[in-house]
């Protein structure tokens, strides 16, 4: 049994980990390229959304390296998520490969038990002794990395090479990926957090504070939103993101089961303007908007084409008292990095402006 | 003198879930002493009007539902947009039907107050009851009034699906034959088809004849008899869901994974889904219900796309041709 599985962001890291503790035969498949979108592209319904396409590029890529075991989210939730498994099985069947799919639970109560399940079962029942401290070490390996790109974002707008910062992450995700000890990466956490300390930054610039909203699997990928952190950076914007799959993980794991909700504040934020969960990030979409209308210059919010979450968060967002200027970057096959970098220039001339406007009205 | 209005007016828009439970919420709303208000069919400036009110992304359905909400402003005291979230167990709606009063509310400023229960059977009875309850405290206060209404809704509800899946009728014949009983005798219309198509897809498309270009009675002059979900019984409906998808996961896998894998196995001659641009649940469903069409059926499929922008005759040249190749497929059979 040789277990391939599609990337979304960097999770890639702490699942390659968790196989290799448990000792399961696994493909990691090449990050996401523009050949991995062309296959998905050609394989998948017109219709269907980019993390669609993606995804079915990075399946049908480890099978190509011999995987025979596909591992895909699934759930009954409202999007068309719970949908993927099934149509993206017989597509790849059509295409000729014998392989299982293997479903985990993204919606379902009991996530973290279903998970740990799947998991013993795929390390053709390794001992419970040997399966939860592998999650565990998968875990911290996924919080590590979290937090680092969280210290990154702030380094990266004020830095006075552009650049540095970015270099370090990689850096530092290479060295998490390979460790294999606790205490190491411990270590290495340390050291790099020091070493972004030391980059040289630009301590008095007060730069623009932006938060980026939107579907989960499109703003933490990067190669599906064109780098926009990244690029965001380099103009010297500050972003902020609420969303991470260590957050995630911490608490539809196990916090959500506790009585813990997540997005709470969020949720009673968007209330008056968006009563119920539609599904998706949607919902957040617009709480996020809402609740960060004063902290933030400005908000982000990136969507696959035709995602149907964010199409309702899109149609409600301008109608909000809070007014914060919204930038939608609708993600797809289609989008071109220079149609992307020319809106995000304007859009951050005109938060610049916004902001002289606000200072100078407060002088007054 | 002021007129007072003893019977408040409400608002329902032709779209959507029109054409599911018209009967049953006009039921519900008769016996609450209330008058309902349907928009006229869709045309031209209903189709605009929506389009010009939400992001271009939206998909057509929801485009057409608000320009019926448009028309509706300032003919009715209350506009009906349910948030129907489940119908079934473990069966989901899509994201659009959850968020359609919010989003009409942002679409719609000048909308008047919107009644929007949460239905949700997922949840359970006993919330149900309560959405129900809260729905009926608008006109009464009474429980009792409240559960007649919703007892003979749900009677409505339960002949108007007999009457289409017993008798072979589609949504607007038997809705025509319940609301206009007498006025008009339903005929059964031609008898002399020449071949069987049969029709796939959203009620909201198929039977709304702007945006399929009036595709049934189409279909009809060209000697076609034409077969829809409706006709089918809901049982066979989910063992065909279970056999081409692994069990149902949207309230809509029945009209379109379901009924394509019904008939795909049936005695007809060709088989057309008719899929929304920028549909979610569609883009995905249509194509298993392809992929099937393709290996195990050797029944002809076609499908059709509708956007605001698709043209009446580019649309009907594709339909003529597949209909000259059933023509000419069943000629070569008999000879």
């Amino acid at each position: 049994m040789r277990i391939g599985f599609p990337h979304a962001g960097n999770v890639y890291i702490p699942i390659k980990s968790l196989f290799q503790e448990l000792n399961v035969d696994f493909v990691v498949p090449p990050p996401n390229s523009k050949q991995t979108l062309s296959l998905g592209v050609k394989y998948s319904p017109e219709g269907a959304c980019l993390p669609f396409k993606l995804t079915l590029g990075n399946l049908i890529e480890s099978c190509e390296l011999g995987a025979d075991t596909l591992l895909q989210a699934q759930g009954f939730g409202v999007c068309r998520l719970g949908y993927y498994a099934r149509t993206q099985e017989q597509i790849i069947r059509d295409l000729g490969y014998d392989f299982e799919m293997v479903n985990f639970s993204v919606s379902e109560e009991n996530k973290l038990w279903g998970f740990l399940k799947l998991f013993k079962r795929l390390s053709n029942d390794a001992p419970w002794s040997k399966v939860i401290p592998a999650f565990h070490f998968a875990i911290a390996k996924l919080n590590a990395i979290d937090e680092i790109e969280k210290a990154v974002r702030k380094v990266r707008a004020i830095e006075v090479e552009k650049g540095t910062a970015n270099r370090l992450l990689k850096e530092a995700l290479d060295k998490i990926d390979q460790t294999s000890g606790r205490a190491s990466l411990k270590r290495i956490k340390k050291d790099y957090f020091e070493a972004l300390a030391q980059v040289p930054q630009d301590h008095k610039a007060n730069p623009l504070k932006v938060g980026v909203v939107g579907e989960i699997f499109v703003v933490l990928e990067p190669f599906s939103n064109l780098d926009v952190e990244v690029e965001l950076g380099k103009l010297g914007v500050e972003v902020k993101r609420t969303i991470s799959f260590s957050r995630w993980i911490r608490f539809s794991f196990f916090l959500n089961p506790l009585g813990v909700d997540e997005w709470k504040k969020v949720h009673q934020a968007a209330m008056p303007y968006l009563k119920r969960d539609v599904g998706g990030d949607g919902w957040e979409s617009v709480g996020e908007k809402v609740l960060h209308a004063q902290d933030y210059d400005g908000i982000v919010h990136v969507a696959p084409f035709t995602c149907l979450p964010e199409v309702i968060a899109q149609n409600i967002m301008p109608t909000t008292r809070e007014n914060i200027p919204v930038l939608t970057l609708i993600c797809d096959e289609q989008m071109g990095k220079a149609g992307m970098m020319t809106r995000l220039e304007a859009f951050v001339d005109l938060l610049e402006r916004r902001r002289r406007q606000k200072t100078r009205a407060a002088i007054r | 003198m002021k007129e007072i209005r003893q019977r408040p007016r409400i608002g329902i828009p032709r779209a959507l879930l029109y054409y599911e439970y018209y009967p049953m919420w006009k039921t519900f709303f008769e016996h609450l002493g209330a008058q309902v208000v349907l928009s006229s069919p869709t045309n031209r400036q209903v189709l605009a009007a929506g389009s010009s009110r939400v992001v271009a992304e939206t998909c057509l359905p929801v485009k057409v539902f608000m320009g019926h909400v448009l028309s509706l402003v300032g003919k009715c005291d209350y506009m009906f947009v349910p948030a129907i979230r489940s119908m079934e167990k473990r069966i989901h709606n899509c994201s659009k039907f959850l968020g359609l009063p919010d989003m009409t509310k942002a679409a719609v400023p000048e909308c008047p107050p919107i009644l929007e229960p949460d239905i949700d059977v997922d949840k359970g009875k006993r919330e149900l009851y309560q959405a129900i309850y809260k729905l009926g405290r608008h006109f009464t206060w009474d429980p009792l009034k409240v559960k007649k209404a919703s007892e003979a809704a749900w009677q409505a509800h339960q002949s108007y699906q007999a009457q289409m899946c017993l008798r072979g009728q589609t949504p607007l014949q038997a809705m025509e034959e319940m609301f206009t009983a007498g006025e008009r005798g339903i005929g059964e219309g031609k008898s002399n088809f020449s071949f069987n198509i049969a029709l796939i897809g959203h009620p909201y498309l198929l039977y709304d004849e702007h945006v399929n270009y009036r595709l049934l009675p189409r279909l009809e002059e060209a000697g076609a008899r034409v077969f829809t979900t409706e006709m089918v019984d809901k049982g066979e409906l989910d063992a065909f869901v279970t056999k081409l998808a692994g069990g149902p996961y949207w309230t809509y896998d029945d009209e379109v994974v379901g009924a394509g894998g019904y008939y795909l196995e049936r005695e007809v001659d060709g088989v057309i889904g008719v899929v929304a641009f920028g549909c979610g649940p569609d883009s995905l469903m249509v194509d298993i219900v392809q992929r099937y069409a393709k290996k195990r059926s050797k029944k002809p499929f076609m499908l059709l796309t509708l956007d605001e922008h698709s043209a009446e005759t580019g649309f009907l040249t594709r339909l003529e041709a597949f209909l000259d190749m059933i023509q000419r497929r069943k000629k070569i059979k008999c000879a």
